[in-house]
């Protein structure tokens, strides 16, 4: 692929800023560690940006200081009061943010095709995934929890994600309350999860680890603890979490997703496991939320005291 | 009624019984009412004590001097900016005390000091606050008092309603302020998403305080550009062609323009919202057919445009300031006028970029992503012009200059982070994260720093003295310390993934960076102090600084710096005749400095008036009930402005005269006094001193004979 | 291409001060601002005609656009709107001789029509709140309630504006003031004529296909 032109070690140019703090450990910059595709084709473009951009503000800061320092009263440099206008300066000021805009409008352009949420050609495009089977993972995001849905292996879990690495996931995302926005940045960037309505996303997880996940959109009182762990594993372990996951949890029909959905602050950070879920329950979930018939209303001090009685039987 | 509200509702009182369910042990907000109460209680009786309710009444509150005018709305937008700094230190110590599980908490908080509760709403004012009460207001001002000297004007073209914009902001002002107090304020972000701005997801009144004020806020605001608009239209000096206009007065139009046609679409958007909330439409809930997403569209349809609309006079500023200490005009004028409108245009088709995550097809994100780009080019088009400004002059760094060169480089960074988060590719990973917010304080910075810079560059025209130069420098490096150590590490959590509105962080490899923010904001409160320092010291020693000459730098271009310092009330004896782009750099040229006419003229001037303050007042009390449902209140006040504003038409007695001989009078007391031959601690001059107050004893001594 | 100009120029001769009164263009400046704010109010209307785009399929299962929306409803409003336009064009031409009896006359047949305009309004939605199609049923009625009680309430301020110029005229007659107000409110009358027109075809016709 053409991206591969540009040495890696790059990427860290736009660190440089960053290095003059010192003692920042890069292993913590999850915008510079991305372990799949998706996130490291983001970064790719953010390098690319940086370089191009770099062409012509290092110059200009340079040549700023320069003309600060050269031209102060103190320093007698020639003078010319009348100075105010110049054809050929002219077309060098239009011309090079034109030029500069114009080569950047083509990245973006093709990053924006790279990385589009709904078919990114960094995996549909990309032959080594051509041949692996597709994980498929409903994702409905409540006040203020998570829950994954399997659809092909009818398990769910809420507040946690488990994907076997070197598989391309493609997501379907939907809410019961407000808009929230589904991240995880090691992996994936972000996309909104809105109710009523349904978003895509696709990944591919090229390292085993854990990684971060959580709601980038403000969503009320319980948005700061609506976070989820990414757990990327090789695809026996996957196999084996899933027949677990089938072994341990409870059946999940609509009625009990609808008590699920209960505003919630996840304070603990509990997962729990469901399994047997009720096929097409995804689909219901955006009907019932269209109709107006899964709407919770939020109390109105809900998390002014969070010793509360009432905070108390709304979190876990 | 007609929604399901949460909690009591009469017909009497509305939802005030909600005030009872309120807990106000909270101390941070008993000390927020007791600093309230001091201050109230301290201005209110030197006021009284210093028998200054009369000049109160005349000079300030009725008036309808653009200049009395622009400095109270710079005066607002202040004191709003102090409070919308107090919320940003509340965010700080928050996300630096709420780090990782273990860290305590109080005031009924799991983490840190402030629940959700309380910190959503405290980000949500700030952001409100910063942008359309203290950014606009203090832009507006510096419009209001400056744009109609720098076209040789008496006055704007409509005074009165001048005085309305004015008047309305402030009610907006205090409705915000109230919200402090009574009731809660919107706990779902400044831009209001929705369906959180929904009744069920927020039931309380906050959010009816967000759309009212607002709401109150953006008619001020449109009022004031049809007249800022109308006045560089019509009310230009003989031979003011529009090739000639200063180029701060390009950039007011510039962003007038903006304002004009934004401004309404938001009122819609919040319209529209209001509806929904007040009568349970469906425009933007999930269900029912709404489209929440509309919103998202419609409020940055305005959103954007409002950014440049804050932006623009900023670049106004700085094309001021920088060829008055490079002893050299504009480069490029032609350039910077073009670029100005080029902004202007593009603002409207670039909005969708604030949300490239909502999942839009490719060929909708790259179209804005490139339209978003092309303000790049008329941006860099203007560093550049700068630069070239600076090169071959002869470069002086008092105050100002120092704020517009740091204003230069904050361009500079933020454009570049800018066109970063123009790309969607990088968007997907950086949008609502705190590399947004770092980038659109950088951007909000260059209007500070160009504000700043403005403030003291035009303060000796306003008030005839200079501020201290000093404290103005420690002010200066302070401020930029602050800058530097709150938005440096803000760019650099951004990269490590940390994104906005978390009231507790879970992560605590964030926790050193959000401590050096907070250092950051120490030189943020040390700076303001220098700064009411800067005020002291140069008001203490003002006889010291006191300016005398028209221009107070000697080296100023525009027609501003033609007149008396500080103007008199009708600004100019006799309308100047215009015959270069740089009519006072010209004049001094040939040596033509002589403010002294001829000959004189008789003057009209407009008479002041309390309508504007009383319709204000009518609006805030409508505001407040609109926003408890105290629909009686509501309807007998919409009435009462109505009614207020009949009245007014049936009034004839709006303008006076001012005959030539009193003028002649008034300007040789003007020049005696600058030339030192009545002593300065003598009353204020007649004609003019906005630091002695523009003593307009004026009474009409001719009825104008219009009709 | 200089700033400044490079004529020499003759200190003794040259004009500083503009010692001439030209006069201040009153009825010209109120107009150009009065322009000015219909620019705003027309970005009003395109935002809601814009929302209107968005919501007009809408039903949400409640009632179809057909069901609700019929143009024979609304062909008598816009004659009496369209005749009230007309009528007070006519007091402008009344204005133009300085008639004043012609204008006070106009205004007031104007004012008539455009009350009957309302009455045809409020008829024409209290059925349909009977039929039980009141905004609360769906994105669709929302929208559609909503765009046309906007364009109403342009009306109703329209005609306390006109009630007042009656009188203002009555008292005192065509001075400055009033001249400007009359032509401000010809633009304000004209515009929501536009605005009316413009609904009857986006929302009543097409509404009805």
């Amino acid at each position: 692929m053409k991206r591969k032109k540009i040495p890696m070690f790059l990427r860290f140019f736009a660190l440089i800023p960053l290095l003059l703090l010192g003692g920042c450990n890069t292993e913590h910059f999850w915008l510079f560690n991305p372990k799949g595709p998706v996130a490291a084709a983001n970064l790719y473009y953010m390098v690319v940006d940086v370089v191009i951009m770099s062409i012509v503000i290092v110059p200009t800061v340079i040549f700023t200081i320069w003309v600060i320092s050269r031209y102060r009263a103190s320093k007698k440099a020639h003078h010319d009061p009348k100075f105010s206008h110049s054809n050929g300066l002219e077309v060098l000021v239009w011309g090079i943010p034109i030029i500069i805009v114009g080569v950047l409008a083509f990245f973006s352009y093709e990053g924006t095709h790279a990385v589009n949420p709904w078919n990114p050609t960094v995996i549909t495009k990309n032959p080594k995934y051509a041949d692996t089977k597709p994980l498929e993972v409903d994702v409905v995001t409540t006040d203020w929890q998570w829950m994954f849905i399997y659809p092909k292996q009818h398990i769910a879990v809420a507040n946690e994600l488990v994907i076997p690495v070197h598989t391309p996931v493609h997501f379907r995302l939907t809410s019961t309350s407000v808009t929230n926005n589904f991240y995880i940045p090691q992996l994936v960037g972000q996309v909104y999860v809105m109710p009523g309505m349904r978003s895509k996303q696709s990944l591919v997880a090229t390292h085993t680890g854990e990684y971060h996940g959580f709601s980038a959109a403000l969503s009320g009182g319980g948005f700061s603890w609506m976070d989820f762990k990414t757990k990327a594993v090789s695809e026996a372990d996957f196999n084996a979490w899933v027949e677990k996951v089938k072994q341990q949890g409870r059946r999940l029909a609509y009625p009990k997703f609808a008590a699920f959905a209960k505003p919630t602050v996840n304070l603990a950070g509990k997962v729990h496991y469901f399994s047997d879920v009720q096929p097409g329950l995804f689909a219901e979930v955006i009907k019932n939320v269209r109709d107006g018939k899964l709407q919770y209303a939020t109390p109105m001090f809900l998390t002014e005291n969070m010793d509360s009685k009432e905070f108390k039987q709304h979190s876990n | 009624m007609l929604v399901d509200l949460q909690g009591p509702w009469n017909p009497i009182f509305g939802r005030l019984g909600l005030l009872l369910e309120v807990h106000y042990n909270n101390p941070i907000i008993f000390f927020a009412f007791m600093m309230v109460v001091i201050g109230g209680t301290a201005a209110l009786s030197w006021v009284t004590f210093t028998g200054r309710w009369g000049w109160l009444w005349r000079e300030w509150l009725t008036t309808v001097d653009h200049k009395k005018l622009g400095i109270m709305y710079i005066l607002v937008g202040l004191v709003m900016m102090l409070r919308g700094f107090v919320d940003a230190l509340m965010m700080r110590t928050q996300q630096a005390m709420a780090v990782g599980p273990d860290s305590p908490g109080v005031l009924g908080a799991a983490h840190g000091y402030l629940p959700p509760y309380h910190f959503d709403q405290v980000f949500t004012a700030h952001g409100m606050i910063m942008i359309l009460l203290a950014a606009t207001p203090i832009l507006v001002g510096f419009m209001n008092l400056i744009m109609p000297i720098q076209i040789g004007a008496r006055d704007m073209a409509y005074p009165y309603l001048n005085a309305l914009g004015l008047w309305l902001t402030v009610a907006a002002a205090s409705l915000v302020m109230i919200a402090l107090f009574v009731g809660d304020f919107s706990h779902a972000g400044w831009v209001g998403l929705t369906p959180l701005t929904e009744l069920p997801y927020s039931p309380g009144v906050g959010v009816d305080y967000y759309l009212w004020s607002i709401q109150i806020g953006s008619i001020g605001t449109t009022i004031g550009a049809v007249n800022l608009i109308a006045t560089i239209i019509k009310m230009r000096a003989p031979g003011m062609t529009w090739g000639r206009l200063p180029i701060f007065t390009w950039t007011t139009l510039a962003s007038n323009i903006i304002a004009l046609t934004s401004f309404p679409v938001l009122g819609v958007a919040l319209a529209l919202l209001t509806l929904d909330r007040y009568i349970g439409t469906h425009f933007f809930t999930a269900d029912l057919g709404g489209n929440l997403m509309m919103y998202t569209n419609l409020f940055w349809i305005w959103g954007h445009p409002e950014v440049y609309f804050v932006v623009i006079p900023a670049f106004g500023f700085l094309s001021e300031i920088i060829p008055t200490f490079s002893e050299k005009p504009l480069f490029g004028y032609v350039t910077m006028v073009l670029a100005s409108m080029a902004i202007a245009g593009v603002s409207w088709t670039v909005w969708l970029h604030h949300f490239f995550t909502m999942g839009a097809s490719p060929g909708v994100n790259s179209y804005f992503s490139i339209a978003t780009m092309l303000v790049g080019i008329p941006t860099g088009v203007k560093v550049f012009n700068w630069a070239f400004t600076m090169w071959r002059g002869k470069l002086r760094f008092p105050t100002p200059m120092l704020w517009a060169i740091g204003s230069l480089f904050l361009l500079i960074t933020g454009g570049m982070t800018g066109m970063m988060l123009a790309v969607p590719a990088i968007n997907y990973l950086v949008h609502n994260s705190v590399f947004v917010i770092a980038h659109f304080h950088n951007m909000f910075l260059l209007i500070v720093y160009a504000a700043f810079g403005a403030t003291v560059y035009w303060w000796p025209k306003v008030f005839g003295f200079k501020l201290d130069e000093y404290w103005g420098k420690v002010f200066f490096w302070l401020f930029t310390a602050g800058t530097l150590f709150v938005f440096v590490p803000m760019y650099t959590l951004g990269f490590m993934g940390m994104t906005r509105r978390l009231d507790y962080i879970p992560h605590t490899s964030w926790e050193p960076l959000l401590l050096l923010e907070v250092i950051g904001t120490g030189f943020y409160l040390l700076s303001i102090l220098a700064f009411v320092i800067q005020l002291g010291v140069s008001i203490y020693n003002r006889e010291k600084n006191r300016v005398v000459a028209s221009d107070a730098w000697g080296t100023s271009r525009s027609v501003e710096w033609m007149t008396h310092t500080p103007p008199p009330f009708y600004n100019f004896a006799v309308t100047p005749v215009i015959h270069a782009r740089d009519e006072w750099a010209w004049r001094r040229e040939h040596g033509l400095t002589n403010l002294m006419p001829e000959k004189f003229l008789d003057i009209h001037m407009p008479k002041n008036t309390a309508v504007p303050l009383i319709i204000s007042f009518f609006t805030l009390v409508c505001g407040f009930a609109l926003v408890w449902r105290i629909w009686w209140l509501a309807a007998a006040t919409f009435a009462a402005i109505i009614i207020a504003m009949i009245i007014r038409s049936f009034d004839k007695d709006t303008d006076y005269i001012i005959p030539a001989a009193e003028v002649e009078r008034m300007e040789k007391e003007i020049v005696a006094r600058a030339e030192g031959r009545i002593p300065a601690g003598e009353p204020a001059p007649v004609g003019g001193g906005a630091g002695g107050a523009y003593a307009s004893k004026r009474t009409p001594t001719q009825r104008r004979d219009n009709d | 291409m200089s700033s400044h100009d490079n004529a020499p120029v003759d200190p003794n001769t040259v004009e500083l001060w503009d010692y001439e009164d030209h006069g201040h263009d009153f009825i010209g400046t109120r107009t150009l601002g009065f322009w000015l704010y219909m620019m705003s109010d027309a970005m009003i209307f395109a935002a809601l005609f814009a929302a209107h785009g968005v919501y007009v399929r809408n039903f949400a299962g409640s009632f179809t656009s057909q069901e609700v929306v019929h143009p024979m409803n609304a062909i008598w409003p816009t004659v009496f709107i369209l005749s009230s336009v007309m009528t007070y064009g006519l007091g402008m031409v009344a204005l133009k001789k300085g008639n004043k009896s012609g204008v006070v006359n106009a205004l007031i047949l104007s004012f008539l029509l455009g009350v009957g305009f309302l009455l045809m309004e409020w008829r024409e939605f209290s059925e349909l709140a009977a039929m039980g199609a009141i905004p609360q049923m769906s994105g669709f009625l929302s929208d559609f309630w909503t765009i046309v009680i906007a364009h109403a309430a342009h009306v109703l301020f329209g005609l306390i504006w006109m009630a007042v110029m009656i009188v203002q005229v009555a008292v005192n007659g065509f001075d400055q003031n009033n001249v400007y107000r009359l032509l401000n409110l010809k633009i304000f009358w004209h515009f929501q004529a536009v605005i009316w027109v413009s609904i009857f075809t986006f929302v009543y016709l097409f509404g009805a296909i």
